[in-house]
């Protein structure tokens, strides 16, 4: 592929035009992944609208030198910046534009300097940098740029490619850096529209322009799975106050002496600018203040104030109305995705993959607890190994958990059914616990060893059947040992019978089962599940 | 004059009780297809039932207009100067709206109050025959309001439906969304709560529905009404007001059948079992 060694005014107008229409594509699956710092969901089209007014701007600008293109996109971002990502998409502009400054055109090194501009504008215009958002993004992308530039590289491609990629990487990795992004299992937005607008540049100068047309920018997802099922919950429950945004015009405003100002009148502040135009965002219990004071110093447009709260509150409402409670979490210990699916269904928050061979740490556990969207959880161990590990959890965190010591699948069950929507956390957890005397459970595996146990002699591999954890019955088959077991079992007073069926078992033969079932005992409901457990070829509960 | 009591087909006070009580009822339509039918009046129960568990087919519901109350006001107001009106929950069907339209167009003529159960079923008919009680010991309209207004947060409803496909299909599942989508068949428990449906909990089998119903309603002390009704299965509600007995006299358990328009989200196999508590 050619080289491109040198870059003008022209050029950064046509690539970030054609990366402002590639962000446009994937505005929306931006806006999907919005969690930080508020709820509201619109960081996508924050940063399109951004990139459009950045790109109306340069094309407007009578100077087709790189300067003068980068000053008059620097322009267009700080007039038309929409949100805290469109403020900060603004500043990397800006530090660009300062970066390039009087340059008629620019070289690949040139790029690499106005980039290490671009971080430090951008990190010098919040007055709280938090890493793992577009700060960090933009950071380790200029970083990359940087050292292309020291190992001799001087295609302008080329380092853009390990920028890019860079950034990619930098995307990928912001859930490790923010717990909210981790929790809900998302990258960061505003990260992401960073990536997707360099991205974009690249491919122009690629001339992947066809390409582009048919194809659409990827999102990148999340490395980070700490447990299956867990739904994004309410994060935390702050005031937010208004989130109030304007631009304000006039005659030696001093950004710097301005932002001092206002530092203590609120959160996530960003002011940005020069002399004549400052663009202000901040979060505010008095929003009245600051435009009052805003107002003393020049004339104040695009004025934009928000009740975070209500939207807090809105999008609260909206992930409660998701949950089976509003105040209790239930999270299960399993394996198998029938039976994830299964206790999934039913309700459960989250489901920590472990079992009788594979115990979850008490650290999946508390992640998990952490991770859902209640202060108080009830955890269903499922397993008689696991409930001292489960207890361990309740000392190490803030929330409130209690443990019902289920000590199978069948009984997880029941108790997550028994939950009552109207009793209160302690009452709950009591009447799950006593619902555990409902149900039997059966297991069928294969005997690991030879052995002699309970008089019976055993084989290797030989089918086995226990009855609530004790050893009761070997046989050549499973439907045998099956059989075996009901036959111990009085069966008058049961009712439902469900056959879950293993990994290494067949449907048809759990069928079989099922149908024996009735045909013996034509007073019980039987269902066949597939719960894709390991090792146990059929887990049967009777209540 | 003595006042007169209106209430709706949803209610599930039907035959005898109708007269022996002395309420008027207004019926709300059940739709299949293209034809309408008025709640009771045009198609029963027993038909309605054969129908929707038959031909499978989805029908739909709507209150009754304001044209429909203000005939029967006017009809009343012949009689009387004093009508109370006691309505399903406001936020289950738009008939508490179509009662005070009809207010409006007649509210010289005669006092009209309308009351909104925040209930549905013997839950809103409980409160119907305990109004009606009052009235026939003489109590006036402003009493009688007043006291049914203070009884309506003493009304309780559980509900046992065999399924939830009939309530998610109808969109009437309120809070009881959570409940939605279970892979086991489980058999939901549900409430009315400030007149909207909510979830209560999940049992796998009726008599397991049974034994939770009796638990709850034996929490209760001092229970005034009771009634058991039932969708299609008699048998069960038979064996719901056995279980019951040990608590309240049998004979005096008010028996219903769920009505079309309720039986549209509620199914076959549903019951209800609503009891008023005494004032305390």
């Amino acid at each position: 592929m050619s080289q491109i060694t040198s870059l003008a005014g022209q050029d950064l107008r046509d690539m970030f035009s054609a990366a402002t229409s590639w962000l446009e594509k994937s505005s929306a699956d931006i806006d999907a992944l919005n969690v930080f710092p508020v709820p509201d969901g619109d960081t996508g089209t924050n940063m399109m609208l951004t990139m459009r007014s950045t790109m109306e701007e340069a094309y407007r600008a009578p100077d087709h030198s790189a300067s003068g293109v980068a000053h008059a996109m620097a322009k267009g971002a700080l007039m038309g910046a929409r949100g805290n990502s469109g403020v900060i998409l603004s500043q990397i502009w800006r530090g660009l534009a300062q970066g390039l400054d009087d340059k008629e055109s620019f070289d690949a090194s040139g790029l690499a300097v106005a980039l290490q501009q671009s971080v430090a504008t951008a990190y010098k215009a919040v007055s709280n940098p938090v890493e793992g958002t577009m700060l960090t993004v933009i950071k380790d992308a200029a970083n990359a740029a940087e050292s292309r530039i020291e190992e001799g590289d001087e295609d302008i491609i080329s380092v853009l490619e390990a920028t890019v990629n860079a950034a990619g990487e930098s995307v990928a990795k912001t859930p490790t850096l923010l717990k909210v992004l981790k929790d809900a299992g998302v990258v960061d937005a505003g990260g992401q529209g960073l990536y997707t607008i360099l991205e974009g540049a690249l491919r122009y100068l690629k001339g992947e322009t066809e390409a582009m047309r048919l194809r659409k920018p990827q999102i990148i997802v999340s490395e980070i799975h700490a447990t299956t099922s867990v739904p994004i919950g309410p994060v935390e429950e702050v005031p937010y106050g208004y989130c109030t945004e304007f631009l304000l015009k006039g005659d030696k405003l001093e950004p710097e002496i301005l932002r001092k100002r206002l530092e203590k009148k609120g959160e996530s502040l960003i002011v940005v600018g020069d002399d004549s135009a400052v663009r202000i965002h901040i979060h505010t219990l008095t929003p009245g203040h600051i435009i009052d004071l805003a107002t003393k110093l020049g004339t104040v447009h695009q004025v934009s104030i928000r009740n975070m709260d209500e939207q807090h509150q809105d999008f609260l409402e909206m992930q409660k109305e998701r949950l089976p409670t509003t105040d209790t979490a239930v999270i299960v210990v399993v394996s198998g995705d029938g039976l994830t699916d299964v206790f999934g269904s039913l309700g459960a928050a989250a489901v920590v993959p472990g079992g009788q061979t594979m115990n979850p740490s008490t650290k999946d556990i508390l992640q998990a607890v952490e991770s859902a969207p209640s202060e108080q959880v009830i955890i269903l161990p499922n397993n008689k190994n696991i409930i001292l590990t489960a207890n361990q959890v309740q000392n190490l965190t803030q929330k409130k958990v209690l443990v019902v010591p289920t000590k199978s699948v069948p009984q997880g069950v029941v108790a997550l059914l028994a939950f009552d929507y109207e009793a209160d956390f302690n009452t709950n957890a009591r009447i799950m616990e006593n619902a555990l005397s409902s149900v039997k459970t059966i297991e069928v595996t294969r005997s690991v060893r030879a052995t002699k146990i309970n008089g019976l002699k055993l084989r290797r591999r030989q089918p086995i059947a226990l009855l609530d954890d004790e050893l009761i019955a070997a046989g050549e088959t499973d439907i045998e040992v099956i059989d075996k077991v009901l036959s111990d079992i009085e069966l008058e007073q049961a009712e439902v019978i469900t056959i879950y069926y293993g990994s290494d078992a067949e449907a048809s033969e759990a069928e079989e089962i099922s149908t024996y079932i009735i045909e013996t005992h034509p007073h019980l409901q039987v269902e066949v599940i597939r719960g894709g457990q390991p090792h146990y070829n059929y887990i049967v509960s009777i209540e | 004059m003595v006042v007169k009591i209106v209430t709706d087909t949803l209610s599930d006070i039907t035959g005898d009780l109708t007269s022996e009580i002395g309420v008027t009822v207004v019926p709300l339509y059940v739709r299949f297809g293209e034809t309408l039918y008025r709640d009771r009046v045009e198609i029963s129960t027993d038909e309605f039932y054969r129908r929707l568990i038959n031909e499978g087919a989805f029908p739909s519901t709507t209150q009754p207009t304001p044209n429909d109350f203000l005939e029967v006001y006017k009809k009343l107001s012949k009689e009387t100067d004093e009508i109370l009106v006691i309505v399903v929950s406001s936020k289950l069907s738009g008939t508490y709206q179509s009662a005070i339209q009809a207010r409006e167009l007649l509210k010289r003529e005669c006092r009209i109050e309308v009351v909104d159960s925040l209930s549905v079923a013997m839950g809103e008919g409980l409160l119907v025959i305990d109004a009606a009680r009052a009235v026939k010991e003489g109590a006036k309209l402003d009493e009688v309001t007043a006291m049914t207004r203070k009884a309506v947060s003493r009304s309780h409803l559980i509900a046992y439906f065999d399924t939830l496909k009939y309530l998610a299909r109808g969109g009437r599942i309120g809070k009881a969304q959570g409940l939605l989508g279970s892979m086991l068949s489980v058999k939901p428990l549900l409430t009315i709560r400030e007149g909207e449906m909510a979830p209560l909990t999940r049992v796998r089998s009726f008599s397991a529905g049974l034994d939770h119903v009796y638990s709850m309603v034996a929490a209760y002390p001092n229970i005034k009404l009771l009634a058991v009704e039932h969708s299609t299965s008699l048998e069960n509600a038979n064996k719901m007001v056995e279980k019951l007995s040990s608590i309240f006299p049998k004979e005096k358990i008010y028996r219903s059948v769920i009505s079309p328009v309720v039986g549209t989200y509620a199914g076959p196999d549903a019951m209800a079992i609503s009891f008023l508590e005494a004032e305390k």
